[in-house]
């Protein structure tokens, strides 16, 4: 399907103004000796939202950029392109149809979720450790193929929960191993640039736990059943259920969105799950340690924290973590030895979006992927295409992200470790 | 003839070694060699210009195998679609030069056996035999293929100027991926999934040293590979010497103190970024003529994952290392693609290559840094100059002595 020219002028406008606001707009902050650090965020979102009109204000006043500043021109060049869009394409599915958006946007937010989980473990191991971890998707495969082989294939008919604790205690032990034999030599200042050693030996880590497994299970897909039915539930009344509907595998609310069950569950034990690591953190003496590793070793390593032993425990925790998440959508997807890799992919783009090393900034910028690769799908109308491109729409959050704001969503400076080189 | 000069005369030996190899060599599996000999050198050109990237100036891109990709898909796209014609066709795009038609095929995606048959084969139906139609120069593509490859390598390292460590793997990672999703995706344009087919090397086939050589024999594309290589390695060579290598080693070491110190970060970063990935391109281009198709999956993270550790368990700060250790782990992983029986269970190396291929690259990282080809070289290089440390130390310490 042709796209009307005017959808195209308008995205060339602002794509026009955005570069154009995001170059001068920083220069003129530099010149005025201001803080730079937003304003190419800031000058590229106010000249896509507003054009030339908008810019002239922003450079003849240059105000503080505050965080009001930040975020409505985002939305409002947000706003803008969807307005050209529908202008555009009246009759597309995702402008015409309500239920649809509707369907889209609670998939979007669920889905969103559960990555956010994910890149949660990333982030941790990153504000630790300092390096990012790029056997993620590997953790996370193998998660849900200890899950798939205790609950369906080993004990069938066993308890669910049985099969994710395995998960997590085997990957929790494999990341702990792996730190104690691999990574302790970043620490002690015998290797000259530990991130890139980082990166490395975890991407050996990653080709070799992703064969392994295809040498042992075999490269067939594989899929566990479902962990758990909804109770038939129908209401306000049985004879006209438009508030809630459910069936054993899937859940109708308000007659349009369908939630399938799998997905619901993942998302609701990953929220489950995230208020026990926030307990964890914030109200145990080994959470707080943790978050007082990762504000500054030196400081945490005086007050009696061993820093070492925290390295271990974030690298095993953020495997585990993305363990969990793999365990818990192996009822949901089709599992192979290389299932991980767009997980992974999704996971850094989330944890550059949030802001390596923030927390909610994860969880946050997993709700927004989340959406963003819902509307992708969506609304790009050749329905094969759209599907090919899924990869692309997170991969194009992380380029604009790292391009105009690389600290992300809630990013901050980070002091001691292999934080100081980068 | 003293130690040091053992590397350089063992280079030599060497190159003459596979200068002549194809010519003395001529046991059964001669293509089987040759193809593996190919290939070897493919991956050698990859992780010898990775490994400049990587080690020399400390760039993480994991983006190598994309540009590879450009490389690969625009001679790809040139020989597929754009053709010389004599005669107008009046159905597609073209462009009068001279007495010639420049023609611009369109577009028609996968269907082409028999739905929809493009505009020129229409012509050519139309004409009937009557009309001869020139297909472009591959040399050409591969040309246009390395320059483009040169121009995204600009881009790229114009956008990752203020990236660094995670950040710019993280980054180039996303535009490897960003590529591969819109080869995929663009069906009509790169036949998606089903990949694109290109002409051979030499389609006419070619005359040598008085032999004429099929199309479809190994010996024309193994000495353009080994040509490639050896230039990339020249130009490597002579890079790292210059103080253009001093000074992205400078920028590797400490990019603000390289900058205070009066080098202009800026232009070696990109510099870099640009000449390898031409490198990168030129190989890829030269690939997929000889492999004659290129697939979305030539990109995937997988393969750059290959190169990666062939880079590294060759010696990621030693370029020539790197190359070596390339060949030879390409020759070691195709030699272990037998399976064998241990009592009932057949153990199937085709998989297992490849997790003993994880461990070692792994165990490398962990307790030689530089690789392991890498200190081999430096220890013929270095040797003479730690006995002289030595020995100067020794004598410095006895002076001292003596004085005190």
């Amino acid at each position: 399907m042709e796209f009307p020219n005017i959808f195209w002028g308008v995205i060339g406008w602002m794509i026009f103004w955005a570069v154009v606001g995001s170059v001068i707009t920083r220069r003129l902050y530099l010149h005025k000796d201001l803080d730079t650090s937003n304003a190419a965020f800031v000058g590229s979102m106010l000249g896509a939202a507003m054009g030339p009109i908008g810019l002239a204000a922003l450079w003849l006043k240059t105000p503080e950029l505050t965080n009001r500043l930040l975020v409505w021109p985002a939305v409002g060049a947000v706003t803008l392109i969807a307005a050209a869009f529908a202008f555009a394409d009246p009759s597309n599915n995702c402008v015409a149809n309500g239920s649809f958006v509707a369907s889209q946007i609670s998939n979007g937010i669920i889905l969103g979720i559960i990555y956010g989980f994910m890149a949660l473990g990333l982030t941790l191991i990153f504000s630790i450790l300092g390096i990012v971890s790029f056997a993620h998707g590997e953790f996370y495969m193998i998660g849900g193929m200890v899950a798939y082989f205790v609950t369906t294939v080993w004990f069938p008919g066993i308890y669910p929960i049985v099969g994710i604790l395995a998960a997590c205690l085997v990957t929790f032990a494999l990341g702990a191993a792996f730190e104690r034999m691999f990574l302790t030599p970043m620490y002690d200042g015998k290797i000259e640039r530990p991130v890139e050693y980082g990166i490395l030996v975890t991407f050996g880590l990653a080709f070799t736990l992703q064969y392994f497994i295809q040498a042992t299970v075999g490269a067939n897909p594989v899929k566990a059943r479902r962990f758990f039915d909804f109770p038939r539930l129908r209401l306000p009344t049985a004879e006209d259920p438009w508030l809630i509907k459910t069936s054993r595998g899937n859940m109708e609310l308000f007659d349009t969105i369908s939630i399938s069950n799998p997905r619901f569950v993942a998302a609701v034990a990953c929220v489950l799950v995230l208020l026990a690591l926030l307990y964890f953190l914030h109200r145990t003496w080994t959470g707080k340690a943790l978050r007082a590793v990762s504000l500054d070793r030196e400081a945490a390593a005086i007050a009696g924290i061993n820093p070492d032993r925290m390295n271990m425990l974030a690298f095993a925790l953020g495997g585990m973590i993305a363990a969990l998440a793999g365990s818990l959508l192996v009822q949901a997807f089709s599992w192979l030895p290389q299932v991980g890799a767009i997980p992974a992919m999704r996971s850094f783009v989330i944890v550059v979006l949030g802001g390596l090393g923030s927390l909610p900034g994860a969880f946050l910028g997993g709700i927004i992927v989340g959406l963003v690769e819902a509307t992708g799908t969506g609304c790009v109308p050749d329905a094969q295409k759209a599907a090919s491109y899924i990869p692309a729409y997170g991969m194009i959050v992380l380029t604009l992200t790292l391009l105009l704001r690389p600290t992300g969503l809630f990013g901050r400076r980070f002091s001691g470790g292999a934080h100081g080189k980068f | 003839m003293s130690r040091q000069h053992t590397p350089q005369l063992a280079g030599l030996v060497l190159i003459a070694f596979f200068a002549v190899f194809p010519f003395v060599y001529s046991a059964n599996d001669y293509p089987y060699i040759m193809h593996l000999l190919i290939t070897g050198f493919f991956y050698a050109i990859l992780a010898s210009s990775w490994s400049m990237l990587a080690g020399y100036a400390g760039q993480f891109s994991f983006g190598h195998m994309g540009f590879t990709g450009i490389g690969a898909y625009t001679t790809a796209l040139f020989c597929h679609y754009i053709y010389l014609s004599p005669e107008a066709t009046n159905l597609c795009t073209e462009y009068a030069i001279g007495d010639q038609f420049l023609i611009f095929v369109n577009p028609i995606g996968v269907t082409s056996s028999t739905l929809s048959q493009d505009c020129l084969r229409q012509a050519l139906s139309a004409w009937d035999g009557s009309v001869q139609v020139t297909a472009m120069p591959v040399w050409l593509g591969i040309i246009l293929g390395t320059v483009m490859g040169g121009v995204f390598g600009l881009l790229i390292g114009l956008l990752v100027l203020p990236l660094r460590a995670a950040y710019l793997a993280l980054f180039t990672l996303g535009f490897s991926e960003i590529l591969r999703a819109a080869i995929s995706a663009e069906i009509a344009i790169t036949r998606g999934q089903a990949g694109i087919e290109l002409p051979y090397l030499f389609d006419q086939g070619i005359t040598l040293f008085g032999r004429h050589f099929d199309k479809t024999d190994k010996l024309p594309p193994y000495f353009v590979m080994f040509f490639l290589l050896l230039t990339c390695l020249g130009i490597l060579a002579w890079l790292a010497k210059s103080k253009f290598g001093l000074f992205v080693r400078a920028l590797r070491e400490d990019q603000d103190a390289a900058a205070a110190l009066g080098v202009n970060t800026t232009r070696y970063k990109v510099l870099v970024f640009v000449i390898t990935s031409m490198m990168a391109a030129a190989a890829g281009a030269v690939m997929a003529h000889y492999v004659r198709i290129i697939t979305p999956n030539n990109l995937m993270i997988l393969q750059m994952s290959l190169v990666v550790a062939m880079a590294v368990i060759g010696g990621v700060e030693n370029f020539v290392a790197a190359a070596i250790g390339a060949i030879i782990i390409e020759f070691t992983l195709e030699l272990l693609r037998n399976s064998f029986e241990v009592g009932d269970i057949v153990i199937d190396m085709t998989i297992w290559r490849l997790v003993i291929f994880g461990v070692l690259l792994m165990i490398t990282l962990r307790f030689s840094r530089n690789g392991i080809i890498s200190p081999i070289i430096n220890h013929f290089l270095r040797g003479h100059v730690a006995k002289e440390t030595v020995a100067k130390r020794g004598a410095a310490a006895e002076s001292a002595g003596g004085s005190s």
